[in-house]
């Protein structure tokens, strides 16, 4: 696959993989778009290659996947998990405050449904947070996401079947509250 | 308990809302552009720093070589001889250097043998 043929594959994914690296960074916005940069540029120039063995989808989402890993990995030892928790703790803040520029009714509703999601998903272990999201986010078959997270199907359907459950579980006492 | 169609739902939502604050694919190729660039050029200053680093250490080395090695015309402690030796020297100390002969005289060595010039 020459460059602009992986080019124009790479502008056809692109909504479904910030998506997807939304996912893998923890719903961090620049850490996914620092992630999807670093995956074009390993992509664009060769250091993965597309084998045909699975979808490009799939295969692009695999690598997403071991990029932010490594990403998180890199971050973990330069220290910046603490001050990206202090981060976390002052934005929690800002939520809290009163906003003047409220939204109606109906929309802080969709987007604290929205935000009950992320919530649920934040608290589910890794496995089964990733399995969900690419079996009911990216619409892929359990079998697909077994080879983008590269485990076995049976393992896949296990996270599945846990996973959804405890997500079903989650959403279903945040409803009742 | 929640259906799957409700989780569908509200993954839909969360995927259009990701989809509306998603940066656009001409942005993000853009700036991986400009990475790579960058990665070019720290990869080349990093090379010529390299080289540099090892041309000084290099140059220091061989320096430092040289100034411990003896300079050339600096005799071999084998053939050397202190000036004063001379005074070292005693009469007769020719007659100690060899082996005398059976019969022979020490003063056939002494005096020196009479020219053929009278006979």
């Amino acid at each position: 696959m020459d460059e602009v043929e992986l080019k124009l594959q790479l502008e056809r994914a692109h909504a479904d993989c910030f998506g997807w690296a939304m996912a893998c960074c923890g719903r961090d916005r620049d850490d996914a778009e620092e992630v999807l940069q670093t995956v074009y540029l390993t992509v664009l120039d060769g250091r993965a290659r597309y084998d045909g063995r699975s979808t490009f989808r799939t295969w692009l989402f695999g690598v997403i996947r071991r990029t932010a890993a490594s990403e998180r990995r890199k971050a973990w030892l330069r220290g910046l998990l603490l001050e990206r928790e202090v981060g976390i703790e002052k934005r929690g803040a800002g939520i809290l405050a009163p906003n003047p520029f409220a939204p109606p009714d109906a929309e802080v509703e969709h987007e604290s449904r929205r935000d009950g999601l992320s919530h649920a998903l934040g608290r589910l272990a890794e496995r089964q947070r990733e399995v969900l999201q690419l079996v009911f986010y990216h619409d892929l078959t359990v079998e697909e996401a077994a080879a983008v997270m590269h485990v076995s199907v049976g393992s896949a359907r296990t996270h599945y079947a846990r996973g959804k459950a405890n997500l079903a579980a989650m959403l279903g006492d945040a409803k009742e509250l | 308990m929640m259906d799957d169609s409700e989780i569908r739902q509200r993954f839909a939502q969360l995927r259009e809302a990701d989809q509306e604050s998603a940066p656009s694919f001409a942005q993000t190729y853009v700036r991986t552009r400009a990475r790579r660039s960058l990665r070019a050029t720290r990869r080349v200053r990093a090379l010529v720093i390299a080289t540099a680093a090892a041309v000084v250490i290099a140059a220091i080395g061989l320096a430092y070589a040289r100034s411990l090695s003896p300079p050339a015309a600096t005799p071999e402690i084998a053939t050397w001889r202190a000036p004063s030796d001379v005074l070292l020297r005693i009469p007769g100390s020719e007659l100690l250097g060899e082996m005398p002969a059976l019969g022979a005289s020490v003063l056939d060595t002494m005096i020196p043998k009479p020219s053929n010039r009278g006979i």
